[in-house]
């Protein structure tokens, strides 16, 4: 070990030559390529190299002493790290740079050079010693890492573009919304709210989020029915639809709101936040009502002139002498007849307009279906002479439900088997029970419906083609019987093929099941 | 030939002319009132035996005058018969203490047999 001192190889006189070719040895089965190179010399030749820098360069020892370095660079010559060496040269100091060269049949290998100098007594560099590394694979997998990072960050910032943009996209469509929408957290503050809503409630954003919802505006937001739906409501029976809340607010005055509240139930980090959509349905009230106002007031207004007409026809009537002429008694009772429409058309109206709304009252009270069923058709059958009507079979004697609605059904039922089938003589209302409903049908044997009518015939103003021209009427009949049996709780549909006449059913639930007293 | 006889409130013309027509006809003596505003006057001066009373009428509408009679003791059991085309017409005249309603367009026959039978009463 006295050769190792301080870092420097010493030699004795005796044992230099035995010593350099253990050094040589020892530098050959280097795994790093080894160079000198002689500065003292014009363009600093290499004067030695190892073994391993024939293996890492592919070229051999003849080819390489006498030889600049950067042979190994071959054409690519405009490496950066190449200034660095350079300086290195000229400053007589230590370098290392990573640097592409080339084997001798041009495969590129990437080289880890440590370059440094050996100077003289006096500080002159005379050689310069290069350790050379073939760090080709650690550099592949450096710009592999490298590549698979700018794929990533190229994916991320794709993904983060695209959320974003999604989320401008759902904003907009937030804040496009004509109903107010508010975003609560779990405890009832509110987290954002839409434009709409600051519109509707002439509020500000500041003033609204971040705060708690029922001390919005010095509490005008403590609305009994709506912490029932936040409180009661919503946590058992998530969603709510259509709740209505109807509130007067001090400066915006009474508003009549529709409510769809929404606690979010998806895991993560918007559980429980609760939303609510409000739409504000003051104005649609206001004129569904003044609708019906001016619906009641024009019946009203046209069943005034009617009744004198009406009157005035029957006294012709009753003052009509003996020896008038068929033709005249005739026209006389057909002026009645279409004056009986006029009146039912207007009743129509005023029908079709209260179910439209929603404002159809319900008179419940318990009565004797059949019998009910009955008298209709008896009072149909007293001002019909071409068509007989049969009632068959039983179903209740004791229903709840509105007496005079159920008539309607039933009469316009009635009345259309008979004028749509004008050749047939014979219609047949049939009661029966099934399971816990009563059901009524009424058949007729006239010129039926096409299957894609029947489902339309129930549509308001609905007129089958050629049913337009040949009956007249509004085609708000069976409109009407469908809302009422809805009401009702039971459904109304049709049977029919065309040439094989209809049969019209319905189905009332019988909620108490009491035995019939008979 | 009963001497009874009928008052008509109704602000239509087309209305009390048609009853009126029909009523005398029947044998009674009628009193048309088109507004409404005279009627307490007429009743008192004219003592009808039974009304005939129209509810939407300008100013002081059907259910108040019958409303009014009903208190007032002298003509609280003076039959009255509510004629009306309102959609609530029966309920409003039954709430009003009306002796009878019947929604226009009335059938004429069932009016007069109506009238005969409460008269009679």
């Amino acid at each position: 070990m006295d050769s190792l001192k301080n870092g420097e190889f010493s030699f004795s006189n005796e044992t230099v030559k035995k010593d350099l070719s253990l050094l040589i040895q020892a530098l050959d089965s280097s795994i790093s390529g080894v160079i000198l190179t002689d500065n003292q010399q014009p363009d600093n030749p290499i004067i030695y190299c190892n073994k391993a820098f024939e293996r890492i360069s592919g070229y051999q020892r003849h080819e390489i002493i006498g030889h600049n370095c950067r042979f190994l660079q071959k054409e690519d010559r405009n490496q950066k790290q190449r200034l660095i060496l350079r300086k290195a040269v000229e400053d007589g100091t230590e370098c290392v740079v990573e640097m592409r060269n080339y084997q001798k049949n041009g495969t590129l290998f990437w080289n880890e050079l440590y370059m440094s100098p050996i100077k003289d007594a006096r500080g002159n560099v005379c050689y310069f010693i290069g350790v050379q590394n073939d760090i080709t694979r650690r550099k592949k997998a450096e710009q592999e890492l490298l590549h698979q990072q700018s794929i990533m960050e190229a994916q991320i910032q794709e993904r983060t573009k695209s959320l974003r943009e999604s989320e401008d996209y759902l904003s907009s469509i937030v804040q496009t919304v004509r109903e107010s929408l508010v975003v609560l957290n779990p405890g009832f503050k509110v987290l954002s709210v839409n434009d709409h809503f600051l519109k509707t409630f002439k509020v500000t954003k500041e003033e609204t989020e971040g705060k708690l919802l029922y001390e919005l505006g010095n509490g005008q937001w403590d609305i009994p029915k709506l912490k029932e739906l936040l409180e009661n409501i919503l946590p058992t029976n998530n969603p709510v639809e259509e709740f209505e809340v109807e509130h007067d607010f001090p400066h915006i005055g009474k508003k009549l709101m529709l409510l769809n509240a929404h606690r979010i139930e998806l895991e993560g980090q918007y559980k429980d936040r609760i939303l609510i959509a409000i739409e504000d349905i003051t104005d649609r009230r206001e004129i569904e009502r003044r609708k019906d106002d001016f619906l009641s007031i024009a019946s009203h207004e046209l069943k005034t002139p009617l009744t004198t007409i009406k009157g005035y026809v029957q006294v012709m009537q009753r003052l009509l002498p003996d020896t008038v002429g068929d033709k005249f008694k005739d026209i006389l009772r057909k002026t009645g007849v279409y004056v009986e429409r006029l009146n039912s058309l207007i009743a129509e109206l005023l029908d079709m307009s209260k179910i439209q709304t929603g404002n159809i009252e319900l008179h419940k009270e318990t009565f004797d279906f059949d019998r009910a069923i009955h008298e209709a058709v008896d009072n149909i059958q007293s001002a019909t002479k071409t068509h007989r009507v049969i009632v068959r079979g039983k179903a209740t004697n004791s229903y709840t439900g509105d007496e005079s609605h159920i008539v309607q059904v039933i009469n316009n039922l009635l009345s259309n088997a008979i004028k749509y089938a004008p050749e047939s003589g014979e219609v047949e209302v049939y009661l029966s029970r099934v399971s816990n409903f009563l059901k009524v049908s009424v058949s007729d044997k006239g010129m039926g419906i096409k299957i894609e009518e029947q489902k339309k015939i129930f549509d308001r103003f609905y007129r089958v083609g050629e049913i337009q021209q040949r009956f007249p009427g509004m085609g708000i009949g069976l409109y009407v019987c469908d809302q009422i049996i809805k009401n009702h709780g039971g459904t109304l549909w049709v049977e029919s093929e065309p040439g094989q006449g209809s049969t019209f059913s319905f189905t009332l639930p019988l909620d108490e099941r009491k035995p019939d007293e008979q | 030939m009963s001497n009874k006889t009928i008052l008509i409130c109704d602000d239509d013309e087309g209305i009390l002319d048609i009853l009126e027509l029909i009523l005398e006809e029947t044998g009674y003596r009628i009193i048309p009132v088109k507004n409404s505003l005279q009627i307490y006057e007429t009743i008192e001066k004219q003592q009808p035996d039974l009304i005939l009373l129209d509810l939407w009428m300008p100013v002081l509408s059907g259910d108040q005058v019958l409303r009014t009679l009903r208190k007032n003791p002298e003509t609280q059991s003076l039959p009255v018969i509510v004629i009306s085309a309102s959609r609530e017409g029966e309920k409003i005249a039954n709430e009003a203490g009306a002796d009878f309603f019947m929604a226009k367009p009335f059938d004429l026959d069932l009016l007069v047999n109506r009238v005969q039978e409460i008269i009679a009463a």
